[in-house]
């Protein structure tokens, strides 16, 4: 396809844009082998200068065997000092015995080389080659280069421009020596057998250019497992929440049902149902991945953008809906059975729509960045003080600490002990450390 | 000359021809957690060095022994047998007697931790210096042999040539004069330790493997900085790497690189420091101070321009990074390998991080330790980023006339025999933890060499350089037979060990390839030739 092309694109961007072009800009360019482009770049050199002579210059890649002395003895010439010492023992006779003994035994190095010279230079730099294996042309460009170092802009260019093509895909048809075993995870981490969060997922696929295609894959995919996921989720709590001793989180404000329960809760759920289902994914491409170079295949992660945070910010506020949504419906099933249960306590036994008053005093600030969720909370802290009288007052005041993401979300507030009911004992457990809660299954 | 016809193949216009899809050999690749250190919370910065040493002694000591019973046994001067002592403080005066234990070098210029301390130096690290010798004034330097009991001084003339350095684990044969110190007549050194076969770890023999074609690259010192001036030979290296240059099966081209099974980056690839140094920022200091990341500290470009160049060749090549003296990992030896946070593009082909105890497979990309031992293509290998080489040479009397440690050939020479001397001491890092920064070992020594390499290599050395050493077969000291025992040695009868002195490559360009059947070594060598252009 590119052979009628290639005249134009050199015009181009050589004679009219008075670019460099490598041959491996070209290959990217036009997607061909890197012999074609090679002779592609000669082609056009040879035509345009037939044309007009010196419009077009050339740099070439020597490769052969150089003559020894001057230019690449120094290893021969390291060798030859060091034989002579192998005759004569440097010392006593007893270095034999004692000492490392230079009985090494050195051989004939062949040392090749890959010269990369100058059109104007050409001659001069052949003449230095006991013997030329070939040479080709390894960059067309409209002047002589003052520095060739400018060479390697054009290939940082060329990285930049063609990052996105899949090495893996494409390096066959560019003539790169294919690793029939290449190894390559598309994914970030496997998941963390602990209850750690999942680390936001996004930032590979966000990362890594290279693969145009793949972070396709990661978008498409999220969206047709959340529903899965979801389903998971569902089932799985719906049994877990049904258990009489929740406390089903007393709705403290609109916010904090979702952040301080639900939010946490489904969490771990997710991670407990993903585990599994990952652990088996990831155990079976490693397989597959011997045979297939690019394994385009899902990998376990990402099953984890689906867990709220760490989802792409695009998807993420439709998927937090959907999932607000589920769990309004599973806290509506809730309620219904919990209510008795709840009802001792007297704060929770307000009913969930109308805020209790009390709540109102414990506020939160939560700015969730970048699947991040920081702020600061209100809780209320028991202090005590000696007043004048030098009794010690305890009293309970409001005060703000700050949270980020990665702390279990504490109980939004604090009772004293003596206040607490008889409800209270199963809320604490269910609320505070709704880790140790799950563990126990 | 070749060149009318040669290149033929690129120099003509475009032509319709298929081209072969080209395949690499597989690589074999087992690499070996030696010098990993324990991770996390296990790993303790509190104990004492000594227990290193005790360690080696007490490793080294049985092999040295061992060889020296075989040599001195019944060895006498004027009707005295020598006798053997095991502690060096049981050395009696005047007696003939051997002993083995550890040297330990005293040197005018050696940094010393105390004076560190007592000058309050402690915060940087002291200036790497050329030699610990003092040229003017040789006799400062005393060599003394140590072991549990106490320290012995040596003297005599043999020690004037022989090559010692602290760490070392040997036996002395002599007689302690009137002055109380050690008249050194002969050295024995533990020698090789025992060679696996090829493929010994695998457990299957060569024969059933059948021969392979391949070549495992070595580089080291590619020294990026992240300027496009250290680039140039990098981007000719990939292109060879990846096969671009040409496959051509002429005689005298490059071997083609599908044959190269593995690249093994010795240390050093990022060149330039990665924070501005200490002056600069100490100047910096009237601003306002800042935590955290700091842009303006800190020089990213070095590693992500290493990040890119592996991302380009891994697609094609498996990659195994040690880290040296420049690069971002700790300072003290073993390095661990460089994390692969480092490698945003590069990691997507490491190993998927260890989940639980159990043991995985390595990446395609592997960030291993520096030193580094593995088995590649059933060889097994020992290698450093070159610190052990260098340490070591400052301890060795190699100056010239001038009194300056050059570059010249006779330093090359002086290196391969530091390397071989390291092998005979069974030692890889005989200086640490002395002069070498080391993490303080407490149960083993993994410095000590448990068994004998097949290629054993020194990455960022001035020049290329290999050599061959082998086994000393047992000689003895009447050394008519000497001859004799070297001759009918073929390949089964003891170790040989392919020595590697891999340059850097930002002075060099060179490229290291040892063939996988034969340990026979090329160098290919990436250049530019500096024409009419440069010269002018």
């Amino acid at each position: 396809m590119a052979i009628a092309d290639y005249k134009k694109y050199l015009a181009e961007n050589v004679l009219n844009e008075r670019r460099t072009v490598t041959y491996r800009s070209i290959g990217r360019a036009l997607r061909v082998h890197s012999t074609l482009a090679k002779q592609m770049l000669y082609d056009f050199h040879h035509n345009e200068n037939n044309k007009k002579p010196n419009s077009v210059n050339a740099t070439y890649i020597i490769t052969g065997v150089q003559k020894t002395p001057e230019l690449t003895s120094a290893a021969n010439e390291a060798q030859d000092s060091f034989d002579d010492s192998n005759g004569i023992p440097p010392s006593s006779p007893y270095v034999n015995s004692s000492m490392p003994n230079q009985d090494a035994v050195t051989d004939e190095i062949a040392i090749s080389s890959v010269l990369l010279v100058r059109e104007e230079d050409l001659e001069d730099a052949k003449s230095t080659f006991q013997s030329i294996a070939s040479i080709h042309v390894y960059s067309i460009q409209p002047t002589v280069l003052q520095d060739l170092n400018v060479l390697t802009d054009v290939a940082t260019e060329m990285v930049s421009n063609h990052g996105q093509e899949d090495p893996l895909e494409y390096g066959k048809s560019w003539g790169m020596i294919q690793g029939n075993n290449v190894r390559r995870r598309t994914g970030g981490r496997p998941p963390v057998p602990a209850a750690a969060p999942a680390p936001p997922k996004t930032i590979i696929p966000a990362k890594r250019p290279i693969k145009s295609e793949e972070p396709i894959q990661p978008k498409t995919e999220p969206e047709e497992k959340a529903p899965e996921v979801e389903e998971a989720t569902k089932r799985e709590e719906a049994p877990a929440s049904s258990k009489p001793t929740e406390k089903t989180a007393p709705p403290k404000q609109k916010g904090s049902i979702f952040s301080s329960f639900a939010k946490a809760k489904p969490k771990q759920k997710k991670e407990e149902s993903a585990t599994p289902a990952s652990a088996v994914e990831s155990a079976e491409p490693s397989g597959a991945e011997d045979g297939d170079a690019s394994d385009e295949d899902e990998e376990p992660e990402e099953l984890f953008p689906d867990s709220g945070k760490s989802a792409p910010a695009g998807t993420r506020e439709s998927r937090k809906e959907r999932e607000e949504k589920l769990r309004k419906m599973m806290e509506e099933e809730d309620e219904d059975e919990e209510m008795p249960d709840a009802a001792p306590s007297p704060e929770e036994s307000k009913p969930i729509d109308e805020p209790p008053p009390k709540q109102a005093e414990l506020k939160e600030e939560i700015t969730v960045r970048g699947g991040r969720r920081r702020g600061r909370r209100q809780v209320m802290k028991k202090k005590t003080v000696k007043d004048e009288e030098g009794y010690l007052v305890t009293v309970e005041e409001p005060s703000w600490e700050s949270f980020s993401e990665d702390e279990p979300a504490p109980p939004p507030k604090k009772k004293p002990a003596v206040s607490a009911p008889k409800g209270k004992p199963a809320a604490k457990p269910g609320q505070g450390n709704i880790m140790s809660f799950f563990s126990k299954k | 000359m070749a060149s009318s016809t040669a290149g033929s193949e690129f120099l003509r216009p475009p032509s319709n021809q298929e081209f072969d899809t080209v395949c690499r050999e597989p690589s074999h690749y087992n690499p070996l957690d030696t010098f990993q250190l324990p991770s996390g919370q296990d790993r303790h910065y509190q104990q004492q060095y000594g227990d290193m040493y005790f360690l080696r002694l007490a490793k080294l000591k049985p092999a040295v022994e061992e060889i020296a019973v075989d040599t001195w046994e019944g060895f006498s001067i004027a009707g005295e047998n020598a006798r053997r002592v095991e502690r060096v403080l049981d050395v009696r005066q005047g007696e003939l007697c051997w002993v083995a234990g550890t040297i330990y070098m005293d040197m005018p210029l050696k940094p010393n931790i105390l004076d560190d301390l007592t000058k309050e130096n402690y915060t940087l690290a002291p200036p790497p210096r050329p030699t610990y010798q003092d040229p003017a004034n040789p006799e400062s330097t005393q060599i003394m042999l140590e072991d549990e009991s106490g320290r012995l001084r040596l003297t005599g003339s043999l020690l004037r040539n022989a090559q010692l350095c602290t760490g070392a684990i040997i036996a002395v044969l002599g007689t302690e004069n009137a002055n109380g110190d050690f008249e050194v007549i002969d050295i024995k050194v533990p020698d090789l330790p025992q060679q696996p076969r090829r493929w010994e770890s695998e457990g299957v023999d060569s024969l059933q493997k059948g021969p392979s074609k391949g070549k495992i690259a070595f580089v080291s010192g590619l020294g990026i900085t992240g300027t496009s001036s250290d680039t140039l030979a990098l981007e000719l290296l990939t292109d060879y790497l990846l096969g671009y240059t040409g496959n051509t099966s002429a005689e005298d081209a490059p071997p083609t690189a599908s044959a190269i099974t593995r690249l093994i980056i010795a240390g050093n690839s990022v060149g330039a420091r990665m924070t501005v140094d200490a002056n600069a920022e100490t100047k910096k200091k009237s601003g306002p101070k800042k935590y955290g990341y700091d842009a303006s500290a800190y020089n990213a470009s070095p590693i992500t321009r290493l990040d890119s160049f592996l991302a380009e060749i891994l697609p094609s090549i498996p990659v195994t990074l040690m880290p040296g003296e420049s690069d971002p990992a700790n300072f003290s030896l073993p390095q661990q390998g460089i994390h692969r946070a480092m490698f945003p593009q590069a990691r997507a082909y490491c190993a998927p991080p260890a989940a639980g105890e159990e043991k995985q497979e390595p990446g395609w990309f592997d960030s291993v330790t520096n030193p580094w031992e593995g088995d590649v293509e059933g060889w097994r290998l020992w290698g450093c980023s070159g610190q052990n080489v260098d340490d070591v040479l400052r301890y060795l009397n190699f100056a010239d006339e001038e009194g300056n440690v050059g570059d010249g050939a006779g330093d090359v020479e002086a290196r391969m025999r530091i390397m071989e001397a390291m092998l005979r001491w069974r030692c890889g890092v005989p200086t640490a933890p002395d002069t070498l920064w080391s993490y303080p070992f407490q149960t083993h020594d993994p410095f000590v060499m448990q068994a004998c390499p097949h290629i054993f290599f020194a990455g960022n050395q001035p020049r290329f350089k290999t050599a061959t050493i082998e086994s000393d077969s047992p000689l003895k000291l009447n050394g008519a037979d000497t001859e004799m025992t070297g001759i009918d040695d073929d390949n089964t009868s003891g170790p040989r060990v392919r020595l590697l002195s891999i340059p850097r490559f930002k002075e060099t360009g060179e490229l290291v390839l040892v063939d996988t059947e034969t340990l026979e070594v090329e160098v290919v060598k990436f250049s530019t030739f500096a024409g009419q252009q440069e010269k002018q």
